[in-house]
């Protein structure tokens, strides 16, 4: 870390407080190949062909490599993977929090269509060079290269999803976003993932997410006590310490986390947390799993698995 | 199937300010890369002139198209359950990162809503956002009506999507509404052929070439080669999958569809689309195409809403919105009048 700091121009002292000792970083690959691995091995552990995937669901956050809207990573792994008969969706927007966006859109899709049984959520994020912390009043978080990808199917007999609950705050639809390099501005220096220090303390001193994910646990019946494990983003210590304070849970209800060892990983988090968590068979049947994202003060979501 | 969900009001809004696609073509480096279909791509795409931004955002364009929709449904933007972007082509600041969708619901008030962004399907995007906002209406109570919305602004000098069309500026906004019983959307499919999803992109900013004065990493950027091999070939054949598909949904046949809404590319695309389908000229509505040219995603709603208030859709219509997008997806949706 300390050596990536001192890349990036940043003051080592203040990076390592985040909590974080070393990310994954690309050399020579691209966001794509990344996600087509990921999607392999999900594909493979869930015993599905690509052939069966009905939709596959893109939930990267940073830019891939052609500009999006106008070019989605999924139509390139739709062919790489040879998922002949998939479509296409991608969604924008709400950092970590764009993977419960996701979820909730293809869980939808899945209950809703019965001609769709099989959903492969996917990302490939690959931060800007020069651009793995990211900065506010001082660094916020330290962005790892990544990949995920999930397995949905109707009907599944285990990870169940229970519900999601999103709600965004419009005002602050800028306060993660990189402010050049679209059609609003093409200074080069403009091209980086920036955070409004300010704003951003102020979103997390606010209610919003408490509410969403209370709204999401009444409507389940359930209590925050009652939840198995809880899974947060990868943000940095500080960042959990306070959505642990936020959401009322105990320090051993957050227990797989990913923090030190990859950093922030955008919606990926929630993948490599809750794989960490069955690799450790820390779950048993009837389980409540909690997936909660500040969405970087945008999007506040919650989305509840029952194991 | 029948999603329950109808078309609540629909609109859009063009800038006032018009540019000749003659001038268009003067200013801009228009590529010289044979065509598969014999035609010449100038003299015959059928589009006197198109509407320009100017200084208006893309943002802006749609939250206009969006005032009106609201105003025509008289709807309070505090009702509003989902907000979906559904713009195809760049927007104020990089995506996946960012949307227009938060900036609509902080201008719009639209205080409840969760806003997001569909990323996907090129022209195809509207559809693919109708069924994503179809299904997360149909899975829950709490989704009662949406807003969808496009907008749509193309660098200074980048008009020309050679060997396709000249597109226009401009932002279109639909509202849905769980039991809404005029306008009922009944069945959407969307069909992507991942092989060709490079046909048409746009560079970037992290691919900009040195010496690149003009922006031209912000420019649609076309495989003409590759559009000939790969979507010629197929195009017609996917438009008939998807309209088959999205018919067969609900019991339906061709030949009950009253009215088509087809995109304002050129006149020989929606030529070559009426004759493999059949479809006779008042059964179509190609308008659109002199008045505006090509509006992406936006076709789909604009030409949509002037069939509608120009008397082409009546009461009792079977209505089929079918369109591609970026080489690489096909879209149809089946309303019923």
């Amino acid at each position: 870390m300390e050596d990536l700091a001192q890349r990036e121009g940043v003051n080592p002292a203040t990076v390592l407080t985040l909590g974080i000792e070393e990310v994954p970083a690309c050399d020579t690959e691209t966001a794509s190949s990344l996600a087509l691995a990921a999607a392999r091995e999900a594909l493979q552990r869930a015993s599905v062909e690509a052939a069966q995937v009905d939709v596959i669901v893109d939930y990267s956050i940073l830019p891939q490599e052609y500009l999006v809207p106008a070019w989605n990573m999924s139509n390139k792994l739709q062919h790489e993977l040879g998922a002949t008969k998939a479509f296409t969706v991608g969604f924008s927007g709400g950092a970590s929090g764009n993977f419960l966006m996701a979820l909730s859109a293809a869980t939808a899709m899945l209950q809703t269509d019965g001609k769709l049984k099989t959903a492969l959520l996917v990302a490939g994020d690959i931060a800007i060079p020069g651009n793995h912390i990211v900065q506010g009043n001082g660094p916020v978080t330290v962005l790892g290269d990544s990949a995920g990808a999930v397995v949905l199917r109707r009907d599944a007999e285990r990870a169940a999803v229970v519900d999601v609950e999103i709600a965004t705050r419009g005002e602050n639809h800028d306060v993660c976003y990189i402010p050049g390099g679209a059609l609003e501005r093409h200074e080069p220096a403009m091209y980086r993932l920036t955070i409004d220090g300010p704003r951003y303390e102020a979103a997390l001193a606010g209610d919003h997410l408490k509410k969403a994910a209370a709204r999401l646990l009444e409507r389940s019946g359930l209590t925050i006590e009652s939840i198995s494990c809880a899974i947060l983003p990868n943000v940095s210590r500080a960042h959990h310490a306070r959505m642990l304070e936020m959401l009322g849970l105990a320090r051993e209800q957050v227990c797989a986390c990913k923090l030190r060892d990859q950093g922030y990983l955008q919606g990926t988090d929630f993948v490599v947390n809750y794989l960490a968590l069955t690799e450790r068979n820390a779950l048993k049947p009837g389980d409540h799993v909690f997936m909660v994202s500040d969405g970087m003060g945008y999007m506040s979501a919650a989305a509840l698995l029952r194991y | 199937m029948d999603t329950g969900i109808g078309i609540l009001s629909a609109s859009y809004y063009l800038p006032p300010t018009r540019k000749a696609v003659a001038d268009i073509f003067r200013d801009e480096e228009i590529p010289q890369e044979k065509l598969a279909a014999d035609v010449d791509f100038q003299r015959d795409i059928g589009i006197e002139a198109v509407h320009v931004a100017g200084k208006e955002s893309a943002a802006s364009l749609a939250l206009e198209a969006s005032r009106r929709a609201l105003q025509q449904a008289a709807l309070d933007p505090k009702e509003i359950d989902l907000i979906f972007d559904f713009t195809s082509i760049p927007e104020e600041y990089p995506a996946p990162t960012w949307s227009a969708a938060g900036l609509l619901q902080k201008e719009l008030g639209a205080t409840r809503a969760l806003a997001t962004a569909v990323n996907t399907g090129g022209c195809a995007s509207y559809h693919t956002t109708l069924k994503v906002a179809c299904a997360m209406m149909a899975a829950t109570d709490r989704y009662q009506t949406a807003l969808l919305f496009a907008g749509d602004k193309v660098p200074e000098f980048n008009h020309t999507y050679y060997p396709i069309t000249v597109i226009c500026d401009g932002g279109s906004a639909v509202i849905l509404q769980k039991g809404h019983e005029k306008r009922r959307i009944l069945s959407v499919e969307v069909a992507t052929a991942g092989k060709i999803h490079d046909v048409w992109y746009i560079p970037g900013f992290h691919n900009r070439e040195r010496g690149d004065t003009k922006g031209k990493w912000l420019h649609m950027t076309a495989d003409v080669p590759k559009f000939n091999k790969e979507v010629i070939p197929i195009n017609l054949f996917m438009f008939r999958k998807v309209m088959r598909d999205a018919l067969a949904r609900i019991g339906r046949k061709q030949h009950e569809v009253s009215y088509y809404v087809y995109p304002t590319f050129s006149t020989w695309d929606q030529k070559a689309f009426c004759n493999a389908f059949m479809i006779p000229p008042e059964k179509i509505f190609t308008e659109g195409l002199q008045r505006h040219g090509h509006l992406q995603e936006t076709d789909m709603v604009l030409d949509y809403v002037d069939a509608l208030e120009e008397g082409h859709i009546k009461e009792g219509d079977l209505v089929m919105l079918t369109t591609n997008g970026a080489g690489f997806s096909w879209g149809a949706a089946l309303i019923q009048h």
